[in-house]
């Protein structure tokens, strides 16, 4: 049994920014459709934007008033699928024997984002970059628990997902359009509102996944504007039980 | 500036996503690398491959002078005509 604590969270999604729109998502979910929307990331300066992907600017947009100019705290990147539009452009390079942008190159891997992070908010602790399965949620908040577990006084979370070029439609079934939860597990900063309290549970079982309507991160954001919540999430072996305390 | 010294500042700003640069705001003789422009390592690795696809040349990796002709948009540009004049004779 872990114990989180939430202390503050940001959500981004197409055409949804705001605290109320989140809070009218969780009453009543839609897929937002989506034309490459991302945020500004205004406060960066220019020439340190950038190199930043949309999924590096989105990730950044959630995660940035988390965490205090003060502050140290480790990070947690989480995606299951990562750039994969960067990924595919570069794919598409090699098979038409283009040498490949060094920029592009670069920053194709993983913790790319985390590593971005680092530079521009001068983070220089922990920073863990997780790939699951359809719960990769799940996997990063353990691995915030771990490190709060080891002194850390808060983590900050950051799962995103991309939708991806078509060219993947036949594999990954499971990001309807692009978001990015960002979650202060832990301690709150001083001027923060009320911190939830989770229970999560992992009990071992086999039975086909339950079927989801919407990616876990997301089901994760409605059930925190519920007072009272209990989400259970199975994947193959592996079945999660979420429980909000009082 | 002459017409090869704006393509080659246009080319930097479209290939580095300079998004609050333009064209006027370099001048011929700025410094393309730390001080002026504020460019870096991988800016010149990108722009050396964008330079090579756009004006068709080869720029090799270890040029001793490499250092001098990316220094600024003038010494590009004269880079550029003199390295198109070696590929066509």
């Amino acid at each position: 049994m872990i114990d989180l604590r939430i202390a503050d969270w940001r959500a981004w999604a197409p055409g949804l920014e705001s605290a109320e729109a989140w809070q009218a998502w969780a009453n009543a979910p839609w897929a937002p459709a989506e034309q490459g929307e991302q945020p500004d990331c205004s406060f960066l300066p220019a020439m340190q934007r950038r190199r930043l992907s949309r999924m590096a600017r989105i990730a950044l947009h959630v995660a940035w008033p988390l965490c205090g100019d003060d502050e140290q705290l480790p990070l947690v990147f989480a995606s299951r699928h990562g750039e994969t539009t960067r990924t595919y452009a570069i794919l598409g390079d090699v098979a038409d024997r283009q040498p490949l942008s060094p920029t592009q190159f670069g920053l194709s891997v993983h913790n790319a984002i985390a590593g971005q992070w680092s530079i521009l908010r001068g983070q220089r602790g922990e920073s863990t970059a997780i790939a699951g399965e359809a719960d990769t949620f799940e996997h990063a908040m353990l691995e915030a628990a771990t490190l709060i577990d080891q002194g850390a006084p808060a983590v900050i979370v950051v799962m995103t997902e991309e939708r991806p070029p078509e060219a993947y439609a036949d594999w990954i079934d499971d990001v309807p359009f692009t978001y990015a939860v960002a979650l202060r597990v832990g301690a709150s900063r001083p001027d923060a509102g009320a911190a939830s309290h989770w229970q999560l549970q992992l009990s071992g079982r086999t039975t086909q996944a339950d079927h989801t309507d919407w990616p876990f991160a997301l089901d994760f954001v409605r059930a925190l504007h519920r007072p009272a919540a209990s989400l259970m999430h199975t994947w193959k072996t592996r079945q999660w039980i979420w429980q909000r305390n009082p | 500036m002459n017409d090869l010294q704006r393509d080659i500042a246009q080319l930097i700003i479209d290939t580095l996503s300079l998004e609050d640069i333009e064209v006027s705001d370099i001048t011929p003789n700025m410094p393309l690398f730390g001080e002026g422009l504020g460019l870096d390592s991988i800016d010149a690795l990108e722009l050396a491959l964008a330079l090579q696809k756009r004006f068709d040349i080869q720029i090799a990796s270890d040029s001793r002078d490499a250092r001098q002709h990316f220094a600024n948009v003038a010494s590009l540009a004269s880079f550029v005509e003199a390295q198109r004049a070696a590929c066509a004779s």
